[in-house]
């Protein structure tokens, strides 16, 4: 394991750890919005894989990247109109529709994939450039860790101060932990909560969704089913594992990003252990990190409650 | 004077029930105003309407002269209209501020909380009132929680302000406290709704309006009736009330509690050296303001919150390492507080909730399967005995009202227990019948010989009914008194903790 | 004014409507989605139903297909029932089949129907010990079932990989690699219930049947059953009338977990013959989807699991008819699940026409 700590080793490992993490950050805070107005979305697995396969399509008949970004993120936003629908009008089990949604995505992908992907030649088209920053990426070690990235991984480093900021220092960031916390309270002074919760899973939505098109884009020109491979529930598991705190779930992020890197390095260099070993590794981390921080002291009150007058 | 609100033949129906019947209602400027009835006569529903939780079926709602179209608790709020909730709807982890000040209708996208500081510091002067409101709602007392939703009203410019049964959680000292701030608060011009249930305070307001059924009987100047009078209105009949019997005695232990303490989730002391005992014949009051103790105390005896230290023994038999099911094997009959959570399962029929706890007795099974036979058989015989309104046996039960969930946990509890029956505000959210109803069965019990310990907010049936009451405060039984020989005053000031003079227990 | 309200009971006529409505919403959208990708929604769903129904092969070939569904169904309406939200049904019934498979390594000198008994006991344990793992990590850390159930689901996954691809049960000495183990012992396949030649119906299809008694037995009928139900509408009352409600939690992941290991061991010995991920993958959330369709009753579940059985029969005769691909069933099975949710909900509430006087 030692030659694994060596200079451009060690660096290309948490380069990689560093680009891993983007769509996982997109993700998870657009989760973290949505749970902390109250709504157990457990769709994110799936709204990722739609915002991939529509980034998919679009880079591969306009090849515009972009565009395609900006398709996915449309489509995703659109789709979490079903989750609000039967949550927030419905008032049906949150769960359940998480579930029937991740079911959905997955079975449309099937479907779409055996049609339109399978046996046909792949189509080409341009990902997102790597971007590197003037100056910055000269600077030894942190350079090429941080500042040699995808332009959407420095959009991502922005995320989580935002997302902290929002919650915590605006008028709207209040109104939403309030609709987590007790709906009621809001309620009670004519406000509605379903358009606050809507809001907050279309965010959600959309943000996975950017992650789930940027997990396409970035780094592969190749479809495969399993693009998603679990990431979606591992921003969940992130978010409980952080207590529903913007930068404590970073941190749970950068754990299970790190991880996959060491795994994907492992492989490379070629190390006497089986590589199933390093692919199963933040399965597991996920199950020791949720057993070991079990503080949910900030989780919202509310969370999966649906809210009725009555 | 001029009336601020008018309500003209208001109607709410929820399905087949109505639950207001042609109300009318006048309220005048700068007066307190108090909606009086029992537990079901409608006038939640009513200040609900008035507060735009609900929408009026029919009916007109006059504000200030001018015809008010109430869709929204937002409009209520534009036109001056405040509520406070009986349970109140705050934000736990929220501070003071923020509970007060989110959803206002503040402009721009931060929160700008110096210029709310300031217009709260006002109110809280104008009031009377003294908070600090960088601390979060749990850190409070419950008395200072209800502060902040009368400041959360006042924030919004509430001229006329609706609160919801306010007193049910105070102490009779916090009580005044509330009424001094609100009669100042009538000083400054401002009208209040009470709604209330409880003579002493609906003899404090300038008029008094009984609801009964749904249907506004009267409205009276309480300076020119009498409590007699009132009651007689609200209740529409007479409902003999239950005392116990005194030519029975109690006599030997049933339950004795020695030093028993339990810590909370912070390390905190939740009971601390708890000691009583009950004997054969002996129903001991519980008196206390809500969240003292009294539902962990319950809780420890029932085997679902574990003892840090202490213990109790029954029937002289020392309990260690209590669990649920023991105790109720050892025939413990435990109402709950909140019988909708901790004593009846929604979805089942009153047949499978009469045997909560007992599915797997000998008496309705046949090795692992439920003898359906038997438990319809039970379900009918119960259904007569306790007059349980309800379509069938297996209609769920979230579908009854409360009175008739309580009785099928009386039923259950009844008919399984032996010796000790342990009942947390059994009559809470009943109307005056229902509560007779449970009343009348638990001194059956006592006549029976059974211990009872009987915990309520309603000192004055306290007092008619126990042989002695205990005071809870903060965890620790302030004393043990017999009804003939306290007075409320003194109860309350045990209650709230300052019972250095009269501290003494009974035996 | 015409408003919506909850209802006070159900009607029959309303809940037909609502669930007619929902197959009908179902189909036309898969429908349309035979159309956008180019196929002929007719032909199409004529090639389904002739493969699903069309003859006696077919039929057995679909309830061939209804076996694990229901089974894993079962096992979904008992975590389900009590709002155990149990979804680690991949992983249980890739763990069935792998505590078969190995038991099948062992068993061979054993007489034939002890051996049979053997390896069913043995996929019931492995997606036993699969849910209860889970249901441990909820008693003694809390840990959210959801959460833990789909990551034991991919560490179930990747394990198997490992034994299939490099582990010790890779297949040795052919000239690809398919990443699956050698066939099992032929002598240990289990029997068909007919001659063969009239369609591949193995005797799992019976012990699913027997599963679906012994569920709707379980549930409506007994005390545990009574617990079941109990701890889905009120843990809490539960837990305060007697009953020690970590013992039920771990008895109902460990059932839950059994009936799809048994699936998974069926397919296996039943059909597939030989372990491999492709044939056993999908059947866990196939599964959950018949619970949910089924109403989460073992008699909605046995209807739903020959549905989708048939549905997953039929698209293999679909594809070589019209070139559809299989994967349709996938998207189908979303949808109609989707529609049934909004459907359920739907019977709750009821049109009412009322006349307003002002």
């Amino acid at each position: 394991m030692l030659e694994l700590m060596q200079g451009p080793l060690l660096i290309s490992i948490l380069a990689a750890m560093v680009r891993i993490a983007t769509p996982l950050l997109f993700s998870a805070m657009g989760e973290l919005v949505t749970q902390r107005a109250g709504i157990w979305n457990i769709s994110v697995e799936g709204t990722m894989l739609l915002g991939a396969v529509v980034a998919y399509v679009v880079a591969s008949t306009t090849g515009s990247p972009w565009l395609a970004l900006l398709v996915a993120v449309l489509a995703c936003a659109l789709i979490s109109l079903i989750m609000s629908f039967v949550t927030i009008v419905l008032k049906a089990e949150q769960f359940v529709a998480g579930l029937a949604l991740n079911l959905l995505a997955s079975g449309l992908t099937l479907f779409w994939f055996q049609t339109y992907v399978i046996g046909r030649e792949p189509p080409k088209f341009a990902g997102f450039e790597q971007v590197d920053i003037p100056f910055l990426s000269d600077i030894p070690i942190l350079g090429p860790v941080l500042f040699s990235q995808r332009a959407l991984t420095y959009v991502s480093f922005l995320l989580p101060p935002l997302v902290w900021f929002f919650l915590y220092r605006t008028r709207y960031g209040l109104e939403v932990r309030c609709v987590g916390e007790n709906p009621k309270a809001l309620d009670v002074k004519g406000l509605g909560v379903g358009r606050r919760q809507c809001l907050a899973i279309m965010f959600g939505s959309l943000m996975s969704g950017l992650g789930g098109a940027f997990l396409m884009l970035g780094y592969s020109d190749r479809f495969v089913p399993d693009l998603i491979a679990g990431r979606g529930w591992l921003v969940v598991v992130a978010i409980i594992a952080g207590n529903w705190m913007p930068f404590r779930i970073v941190g749970a992020i950068f754990i299970f990003a790190l991880l996959e890197a060491v795994g994907i390095h492992a492989q490379v260099v070629g190390v006497a252990i089986p590589h199933h070993v390093f692919l199963v590794l933040p399965y597991v981390a996920s199950l020791a990190l949720l057993a070991g921080l079990r503080s949910r002291t900030h989780q919202p009150v509310a969370l999966g409650i649906p809210y009725s007058r009555e | 004077m001029e009336n601020l609100l008018s309500v003209q033949n208001l109607t709410k129906r929820f399905g087949p029930v109505t639950a207001n019947d042609g109300v009318n209602l006048e309220v005048r400027k700068g007066e307190i105003h108090c909606l009086f009835g029992e537990n079901g006569a409608g006038k939640s529903t009513l200040s609900s309407c008035l507060y735009g939780y609900y929408r009026a079926d029919s009916g007109v709602i006059r504000f200030k002269g001018e015809v008010a179209e109430l869709n929204s608790p937002a409009d209520a709020l534009r036109l001056g209209i405040g509520m406070v909730h009986q349970h109140f709807v705050l934000v736990s982890n929220f501070t003071v501020l923020e509970n007060i000040i989110v959803g206002s209708a503040g402009t721009g996208l931060f929160l700008t909380k110096s210029d709310a500081r300031r217009k709260i510091s006002e109110l809280c002067e104008s009031c009377g009132l003294s908070i600090d409101l960088d601390r979060e709602i749990w850190e409070l007392s419950v008395g200072e929680q209800q502060w902040v939703e009368i400041l959360k009203a006042l924030y919004f410019g509430a001229e006329l302000l609706i609160l919801d049964e306010p007193t049910a959680v105070l102490t009779p000292q916090q009580s005044d406290q509330l009424f001094r701030i609100l009669d100042g608060m009538r000083m400054r011009g401002l009208s209040i709704i009470l709604i209330s249930h409880k003579l002493r305070e609906v003899m404090q307001s300038d008029r008094v309006t009984i609801l009964r059924k749904g249907r506004a009987i009267a409205t009276v100047e309480t300076s020119e009736t009498t409590a007699e009078a009132i009651t007689a209105l609200m209740v529409g009949h007479k409902v003999s009330k239950h005392v116990r019997d005194r030519s029975v005695e109690p006599a030997g232990e049933v339950l004795a509690v020695d030093r028993a303490c339990a810590i909370g989730e912070w390390g905190e002391d939740i009971l601390k050296d708890v000691s009583f005992n009950i004997g054969r014949h002996e129903i001991l009051g519980l008196a206390g303001v809500a969240g003292n103790g009294q539902k962990e105390l319950f809780e420890t005896l029932m085997g679902v919150r574990a003892l840090s230290s202490g213990g109790f023994s029954l029937e002289g038999e020392a309990i260690t390492k209590p669990t649920s099911r023991e105790m109720l094997d050892r025939g413990i009959g435990f109402v709950p507080d909140d019988r909708s959570l901790e004593g009846l399962i929604p979805e089942f029929g009153a047949a499978e909730n009469l045997i909560l706890g007992w599915q797997r007795a000998r008496e309705y099974c046949r090795g692992p399967f439920l003898d359906r036979r038997k438990m319809d058989a039970l379900a009918r015989r119960k259904i007569e005995e306790f007059k349980v309104v309800t379509a069938s046996a297996d209609l769920p039960v979230e579908r009854l009202s409360g009175g008739n969930a309580q009785r099928i946990i009386l039923a259950r509890e009844f008919l399984h227990s032996r010796g000790l029956l342990l009942a947390n505000q059994p009559t809470r959210g009943l109307d005056v019948a229902a509560s007779e109803f449970v009343y009348e069965k638990i001194l059956e019990k006592r006549a029976a010989g059974f211990a009872v310990l009987l915990a309520s907010e309603e000192l004055d049936d306290l007092l008619r009914l126990c042989d002695r009451i205990a005071v809870i405060f903060k965890g620790r039984i302030m004393g043990i008194v017999r009804p003939e020989e306290t007075t409320l005053l003194e109860l309350g000031m045990m209650m709230a903790g300052d019972a250095k003079d009269v501290q003494r227990t009974v035996q | 004014m015409i408003s919506i309200q909850r209802r006070s009971g159900s009607s029959l006529r309303w809940n037909v409507v609502c669930f007619s409505a929902a197959i009908l919403c179902a189909f036309l959208s898969s429908a349309a989605l035979l159309a956008l990708s180019g196929g002929d929604a007719v032909k199409g769903f004529s090639a389904l139903f002739t493969g699903a129904f069309g003859s006696q092969n077919a039929l057995f070939g679909s309830l061939a297909k209804a076996t694990p569904l229901l089974l894993v169904g079962l096992g979904t309406v008992i975590a389900f029932r009590a709002k155990i939200w149990n979804i680690g049904q991949e992983g249980q019934v890739l763990a069935g089949a792998m505590m078969a498979y190995w038991a099948s390594l062992m068993v061979g000198s054993l007489p034939y129907w002890v051996a049979l008994t053997v390896i069913a006991l043995a996929g019931l344990l492995g997606g036993g010990i699969l849910g209860l793992l889970a249901g441990y990590l909820k008693t003694r850390f809390g840990t959210n079932e959801v959460i833990s159930t789909v990551m034991l689901n991919y560490i179930v996954i990747f394990f198997l990989a490992y034994l299939l691809d490099g582990g010790p049960w890779m297949e040795t000495g052919v000239t690809v690699a398919y990443h699956q183990s050698p066939p099992v012992n032929p002598s240990l396949e289990w029997p068909d219930l007919f001659a063969r030649g009239a369609g591949k119906l193995h005797i799992g299809f019976l012990f699913a049947l027997a599963a679906s008694a012994f569920c709707a037995i379980l549930i409506d009928r007994t005390s545990l059953g009574y617990d079941i139900r109990a701890f889905g509408s009120n843990p809490t009352a539960l837990r305060f009338r007697g009953t020690n409600v970590r013992r039920l939690l771990l008895v109902v992941m460990l059932l839950s977990g059994a009936l799809a290991g048994l699936a998974g061991a069926g397919e296996l010995f039943g059909t597939a013959h030989r372990l491999r991920a492709e044939t056993l993958l999908g059947i866990g959330s196939s599964g959950i989807v018949v619970a949910m369709v089924g109403g989460l009753r073992p008699s909605g579940v046995m209807l739903a699991a020959l549905f989708f059985g048939a549905l997953k029969s039929g698209a293999i005769y679909m594809r070589l008819q019209s070139g559809t691909p299989a994967g349709l069933v996938s998207a189908m099975e979303g949808l109609v699940l989707l529609f049934f949710l909004c459907a359920v909900v739907a019977t709750k509430f009821q049109i009412v026409r009322s006349n307003v006087h002002a």
